[in-house]
């Protein structure tokens, strides 16, 4: 038996070799590496990352939302948009619409040449069909019609004959819409992709999956048309046929699937793609190339709060409530890795187009131990342990319980947290048997009023079990009015909603998007319904590894 | 301590050519295949993907099967080295973290080529795959693993052919001793036969003196045939109880012309005894010893009685005489070469379980009892 170590020379060389390539490929460079140029023929092209499965169906919609949107919104054009600015409805497939008197029906006039990519026209019978599609799939995206009278029965199969949902193609062009309740938000409801027109032939075309080997196949009225579907994602051209493509400045989109948005960031920099929506968070790495980049960055139309429920205990006194609302920090509850991702709020509804989010809280902690005090609690002596009822999935969320702790400190209230599974605290939550809750409220409709919506619910069916005449008053009368006068009586509500402090808002989240510099016309939009028709590209010549890095 | 024998080695190495056979095939196969599946794609193919290759849908530990080897290799190296522990520890550690890195490349190479990303990307990759919480450890859990296992296969084998060679060197040492055994039993065995050759030749002398030569002749003649019987046997330690007593028939003619019509011979033997495994040469001394000091002694004494029986797991041989009693003197002292011999051999061959006594069966007579384990002998 030798006791020298000995390796066969030529083990050890590999054993050496392995190291040694190991190590390079972990210490490589990762600044200033080349980026591709752009391949021939798409010099007009916006190459847009997915991360998450895309489908050419405008009924199934996964997440992330701004994906979906840009694909949908290529391919089909609903029948308005909302303004960038604004944030009001303008034409899009529709030319005009009007309302009757009691804004119970909505007439809307299509465009006489609005045209499907293989040159049919687009006509009302065509929207019909496609919303009676969506109403009959078994999805939750159906609410998207419950204003239509009769459409949530017919959803739910309670009425089985499509006649009786309040959907009228009164003649190619004109469409009638009939609503159970009054909502003036309704015309701007009406821009979601998810009520999109369908073709006679396109549901059969999504069944059989036939777009995969016959792109062309697929018909679809938006810029965009459909020429090519691999692994890799979907090509899309300019459709010749459509009504504005003299505005459209793309030749062409291609959605390109990558594996994470982080991975969808990297194409980006190496100059194989243009666009990454959903960044959760800005990109902190250091850039691995010159190739110029700009994170865009809008609020979502969402809130994340706490809920009170003003029918037990000391809840009951508005000061109790008041005085949990201001002790808390808002600033310190943002944790440091989600500075870009999350906001303080200070209203229930966050900035939008059109509108800007009201200052309705304020943090005073001295404030909040007096009211305390007054309330019969000085230092939080006599009240009892708050019970916070969450569910099981948001073990863990540090979101959810960093309030708590605050009020601990800073008014000497205790909270029991309960985790608890979702049978379990349904049952809780309909018994009213909990204190307070946490949770997020996500609008679908770009309309203040989606979110104030919950404080007009009935009380047994809300977190927080309040109910105010007044305020579900003012929100009717908003659905009675337009423009100015509707924001203002929604400000109203919000007003004299939060001034009972039912609920806390704690934060609103923002939406990133990494572009490159080259893609212009990109706009904000609180519900990410960017339609690539408004983009286009001004290519930049690509810059040297001496020059800065551009800021991002 | 390794310990091969050389056709062991030879084995050995044929295994290991079946095992690189295998293994090469084995790659050739799933390198084609994968080329096979991937050829669209190779080929850039319009539509073709890699993303929906094998080669990027298959679970990374395919890798393992390439790995396999060189563990293989690197281990058998590194057991030379196991004095130097460190060395091997170390050696070891180093390879568990380049496994894992060539892991987490591979893994990054899909992500690269799925994502369509230039190779310079690599270490981006790389790097993001860490903050994205994609780095797997577990290669290095499952090469520290393997080695272990190795290690623990290892040692037992040697634990294993260590005990063999125990056993071995234990059959070894038994085997010398049954031989050793054996010689010296083949030594006494060739004091008997001068001894009885002496007795004979003098009882001839003697009748040939008394000029019965006609008795010397049938003496003579019956010596022949005892002699013969004896060297037909002579490599033989045991013998059956059968075998024996004819032995002892003949020599008890011969001795009956010696005492001409005085002697008596009885022989109680139990047939079911007949086939059992005896010392040979065992009774004659014994018989010798009856008619010497017993029935030569005392002219009334003519019964020579041989019996067997089994007892149990026991076989009892006794041979009785009718003459005179055991000299008080004598009893215990010695009693000639031959029954000190068939002493001997009873104790080399069943140590305790077998008796030789001697004793007086008052008022006259002498038995001499044998007392040995029952075996049935194997022989036909």
């Amino acid at each position: 038996m030798t006791t020298t170590p000995r390796l066969h020379w030529w083990l050890s060389l590999a054993l050496l070799a392995l190291c040694g390539g190991v190590v390079v490929v972990f210490l490589g460079p990762q600044k200033f590496l080349p980026v591709r140029a752009r391949p021939a023929g798409d010099e007009n092209v916006l190459r847009i990352v997915y991360s998450q499965a895309l489908r050419p169906d405008p009924h199934v919609r996964p997440a992330p939302i701004s994906s979906y949107n840009l694909f949908i919104l290529s391919l089909w054009e609903p029948l308005v948009e909302c303004d960038p600015a604004t944030g009001e409805p303008r034409p899009a497939a529709a030319a005009s619409w009007s309302w009757s008197s009691d804004y119970r029906t909505l007439t809307l006039k299509l465009r006489p040449d609005a045209r499907w990519s293989n040159g049919d026209r687009v006509t009302a019978a065509d929207f019909v069909r496609g919303w009676l599609r969506l109403l009959r799939q078994r999805v939750a995206l159906a609410y998207a019609l419950f204003p239509v009278k009769n459409a949530e029965a017919y959803h739910r199969g309670a009425r089985d004959k499509p006649a009786a949902v309040g959907l009228r193609a009164l003649d190619d062009f004109t469409l009638q819409v009939e609503l159970d309740e009054p909502r003036t938000s309704l015309v701007a409801e009406l821009a979601d992709p998810l009520l999109a027109p369908l073709h006679e032939s396109t549901e059969k075309v999504l069944a059989e999956y036939r777009f995969y080997k016959q792109p062309a196949s697929l018909v679809t009225n938006g810029p965009f048309r459909l020429i090519g579907v691999s692994g890799d994602g979907y090509r899309l051209e300019s459709c010749p046929f459509y009504h504005g493509r003299a505005q459209v400045r793309l030749a062409g989109v291609q959605f390109i699937r990558a594996t994470y948005a982080m991975t969808g960031a990297l194409m980006v920099a190496a100059g194989e793609a243009d666009v990454v929506p959903s960044m959760s968070y800005a990109p902190e790495r250091e850039w691995p190339s010159n190739r110029p980049t700009v994170v865009e960055s809008e609020l979502t139309l969402g809130v994340a709060a706490n809920f009170f429920n003003v029918t037990r205990g000391p809840l009951r006194d508005l000061r109790v409530r008041r005085a949990l609302a201001l002790a808390l920090n808002r600033e310190n509850l943002i944790e440091e890795s989600d500075r870009t991702r999350m906001v303080p709020a200070w209203s229930w509804v966050p900035d939008m187009p059109g509108r800007k989010g009201l200052a309705l809280f304020e943090e005073n902690s001295a404030q909040a131990r007096q009211l305390l005090a007054e309330a019969g609690y000085p230092g939080g002596r006599g009240l009892p342990v708050l019970r916070m009822s969450l569910p099981l999935w948001m073990e863990g969320d540090t979101y959810a319980v960093a309030s708590t702790e605050r009020w601990f400190r800073e008014l000497g209230v205790r909270t029991y947290v309960a985790y608890e599974a979702p049978a379990a605290r349904n049952e809780r939550l309909n018994a009213g048997d909990y204190d307070i809750t946490y949770g997020s409220l996500v609008a679908t409709v770009p309309d203040a009023a989606d979110l104030l919506s919950t404080f007009t619910m009935p009380a047994e069916y809300t977190e927080t079990k309040w109910h105010d005449d007044e305020t579900s008053r003012l929100l009717a009368a908003a659905n009675h009015k337009t423009g100015v006068e509707r924001l203002a009586l929604l400000e109203q509500a919000e007003r004299r909603a939060m001034a009972a402090v039912p609920a806390v808002p704690l934060m609103f989240e923002r939406r990133h998007t990494l572009r490159s510099s080259e893609v212009q016309g990109w706009y904000g939009d609180p519900l990410a319904r960017q339609s690539p028709k408004r983009l286009w590209l001004e290519l930049v010549p690509a810059m040297s590894p001496g020059d800065p890095t551009p800021g991002t | 301590m390794k310990h091969s024998t050389g056709s062991g080695t030879e084995a050995g190495w044929r295994n290991a050519r079946w095992g690189w056979g295998l293994w090469l095939v084995g790659t050739i196969a799933l390198v084609a295949f994968l080329w096979w599946d991937a050829r669209a794609w190779l080929q850039d193919a319009p539509q073709a993907t890699f993303r929906t290759t094998k080669l990027n849908l298959w679970p990374l530990e395919i890798l393992w099967w390439l790995f396999v080897p060189a563990i293989l290799l690197v281990q058998r190296s590194l057991t030379r080295v196991d004095r130097h522990w460190p060395w091997a520890l170390g050696l070891h550690g180093l390879l568990a973290a380049v496994i894992t890195g060539l892991f987490i490349i591979a893994q990054a190479g899909r992500l690269l080529l799925v994502n369509h990303l230039p190779v310079s990307f690599l270490p981006v990759v790389v790097d993001d795959m860490r903050w994205l919480g994609e780095w797997s450890y577990l290669p290095a859990l499952i090469y520290l693993a393997v080695i272990l296992a190795l290690y623990a296969f290892g040692y037992y084998r040697e634990w294993r052919a260590g005990q063999r060679l125990t056993h071995q060197l234990q059959v070894a040492n038994a085997q010398l001793e049954t031989r050793l055994v054996r010689a010296s039993l083949d030594a006494l065995k060739m004091q008997l036969h001068p001894h009885f050759l002496f007795n004979t030749l003098n009882s001839i002398t003697s009748l040939i003196r008394n000029n019965r030569t006609r008795e010397a002749e049938d003496i003579v003649a019956g010596l022949g045939g005892l002699l013969r019987r004896s060297l037909d046997h002579r490599q033989e330690a045991m013998d059956t109880l059968e075998h024996e007593l004819d032995f002892l028939r003949r020599y008890f003619e011969i001795e009956s012309i010696r005492f001409q019509d005085r002697l008596k011979v009885e022989y109680e033997i139990d047939p079911k005894c007949l086939r059992a495994e005896v010392p040979s040469l065992l009774l004659q001394p014994l018989a010798e010893n009856a008619m010497k000091h017993g029935i030569s002694k005392d002219p009334a004494a003519r019964l020579l009685r041989i019996s067997a029986a089994r007892d149990g797991t026991r076989l009892v041989l006794t041979v009785y005489n009718d003459g005179p009693p055991l000299p008080k003197d004598e009893a215990a002292l010695n009693l000639g070469i031959g029954l000190q011999n068939s002493h001997a051999r009873l104790l080399m061959l069943y140590g305790d379980e077998a008796r030789l006594r001697l004793r007086d069966t008052p008022p006259h007579g002498v038995r001499a009892e044998i007392i040995l384990p029952f075996r049935p002998s194997p022989s036909p």
